[in-house]
């Protein structure tokens, strides 16, 4: 379980200009093998909570807890996964997948039949030697994935991961995500901007709002599971169409009111 | 985009010979051909205005190539080579030994380099040739002497190549190397010195034909010992053939060592792209 308590975080500015405050108060619990997805707007600091949560920077306020203990750092129990995917160019698949285990001082046999466990489950098997250049994006993320999956993570952290992808390689990866959490159940936090991809994995959508970066409300999503296997019976359905509407409203109403916000301060000032 | 098209596959280059052509049209059409070709353009050019405009101090071409075999029978001429690249191998060894290391850890931390930024810059802009008095005064007209010019020569180049490689490798990656777990010291072996290896080698390359031209040069204009004492000799002694017979060799030399260099740079780092900060 992890708890979030009055998380901020703020950048300082540079020459003169007030900082940015990236978080403000942020409060959330995510419960144990649950798929959270954090959707906001972007700027809105979604992208720093999950950086904080990899233990990659620090915060000014507030607190982590993992299973009760604070965060501090990185940590064995947390794997991320990039949006810019972030695989070394010079190494092959095999190991770029190895390469958190390495770190972690598993070697030899174990190592090499661990990954090639997860190649596998990725759908890359016979890619193993082969470069990332010669790889699709879409192949490439699935690298990402197996390589933070190969370090038995209790929690993936997933930063827009398939913000990058084209719409057809989104989709499938969305669907095999799926698959692969179903059968391995892990926390996972999914950072993205997608509304329909927010309702179509997680249990439950955090919803964020820029500026300063809090957390505005957490909406559940009833959806029953497993969802892989009928992906599109679940994007039609009555439910699924009813929560990303509800969610539109929300968001929409708050950048018409940043954009209001914005004009009365330029309005001000002037 | 009309090839796109064509069911064939497209061939690299174009010289790429097709099959079912005659063999005198492939001939005609190869690079080496060409190459040929264009030597001996520049062979008869050059014979002509030998023979007929003439003088002293210009040599035919025909006298050259017989003067150019001369010298590689002479035992005498091998020596000079030796005592030449002498001075640039252990100039060269202790460029890449200090020049890579300064330059990888400028790249990572700042302070290192606010230190010795001005320094490098001051190399980089100055024109060494005028550095040569300064160091014979300072340590005499030895192997030394000769030495220090071309590390002086050939050290901004890795240095300056090696920080940009730190510095352009992906910080995502660092961040990801750094979401397993890992510390600076595998951060080092396993992200950095791999990413910085395209332009490190960059460096090298271009250090390396810094190097043959700081060992000419201290030869010409001070030091008379080796290649460039033998170019002063032949020309004082009015031996056209034998002085361009040596040019020709220090040009084959240089395109030799290049070669070499790319070739280490395409097997060592085949993901790489070249020239990442190509300054010289």
């Amino acid at each position: 379980m992890i708890e979030i308590r009055g998380l901020g975080k703020s950048f300082p500015g540079r020459r003169g200009n007030p900082g940015v405050k990236a978080l403000e108060g942020v409060n959330l619990t995510v419960r144990d093998d649950e798929f959270l997805t954090v959707l906001g707007p972007s700027g809105c600091g979604k992208t720093t909570l999950l950086r904080c949560l990899a233990g990659l920077v620090s915060w000014d306020e507030g607190e982590i807890l993992l299973d009760r203990r604070p965060v501090t750092g990185p940590g064995p129990e947390r794997a991320m996964v990039f949006q810019s995917i972030a695989l070394m160019p010079w190494a092959s698949v095999l190991r770029n997948v190895t390469f958190g285990l390495e770190l972690r001082g598993v070697n030899g046999s174990d190592c090499r039949s661990r990954a090639q466990e997860l190649i596998e489950l990725v759908g890359l098997s016979g890619f193993e030697s082969s470069m990332p250049f010669e790889l699709s994006g879409g192949m490439q993320q699935r690298v990402g994935l197996a390589r933070a999956l190969a370090v038995e993570p209790a929690v993936l952290l997933m930063d827009e991961p398939f913000g990058a992808l084209d719409e057809q390689t989104r989709r499938l990866l969305q669907e095999e995500l799926l698959q692969i959490w179903e059968t391995r159940r892990t926390t996972v936090v999914f950072i993205t901007h997608s509304m329909d991809e927010a309702v179509l994995l997680g249990d439950r959508v955090v919803l964020m709002s820029a500026r300063p970066g809090k957390i505005e409300d957490v909406v559940e999503v009833p959806m029953p599971r497993p969802r892989s296997a009928h992906i599109d019976t679940v994007e039609g359905s009555a439910e699924f169409r009813e929560i990303t509407s509800q969610l539109w409203v929300r968001l929409r109403e708050w950048q018409v009111d940043i954009g209001r916000r914005g004009r009365a301060a330029a309005a001000g000032s002037r | 985009m009309s090839s796109a098209a064509s069911p064939q596959p497209i061939a690299m280059g174009n010289g790429r010979p097709r099959a079912g052509r005659s063999l005198v049209a492939r001939i005609l059409d190869s690079k080496a051909f060409l190459r040929l070709l264009t030597l001996a353009v520049i062979a008869a050019i050059w014979q002509v205005y030998a023979v007929m405009v003439g003088g002293l101090l210009i040599p035919t071409f025909d006298g050259t190539v017989f003067a150019f075999v001369e010298l590689l029978l002479d035992g005498k001429f091998w020596r000079a080579v030796w005592v030449s690249n002498q001075a640039m191998l252990i100039g060269f060894a202790i460029t890449v030994i200090l020049g890579i290391p300064i330059g990888l850890f400028m790249g990572r931390y700042r302070p290192a380099e606010a230190f010795t930024d001005v320094y490098i810059n001051i190399l980089l802009v100055t024109p060494m040739a005028a550095l040569i008095p300064l160091i014979i005064m300072a340590i005499g007209f030895g192997l030394n002497a000769r030495v220090l010019l071309v590390i002086l020569f050939a050290i901004p180049m890795v240095i300056v190549n090696s920080r940009a490689g730190v510095r352009q490798v992906d910080p995502t990656l660092i961040e990801m190397a750094q979401s397993f777990g890992a510390t600076e010291r595998s951060i080092w072996w396993r992200i950095l010195l791999p990413g910085s290896m395209p332009a490190v080698m960059t460096g090298i390359r271009i250090g390396l034909s810094r190097s043959l031209t700081a060992m000419v040069v201290i030869e010409l204009l001070l030091i008379a010992v080796g290649l460039g004492g033998l170019i002063i000799n032949f020309r004082g002694a009015f031996q056209p053939e034998s002085l361009y017979a040596v040019v020709i060799f220090v040009v084959f030399e240089a395109l030799l060592l290049i070669m070499v260099a790319r070739w280490l740079e395409r097997r060592l780092v085949p993901w790489g792209r070249e020239g990442v900060l190509a300054t010289d």
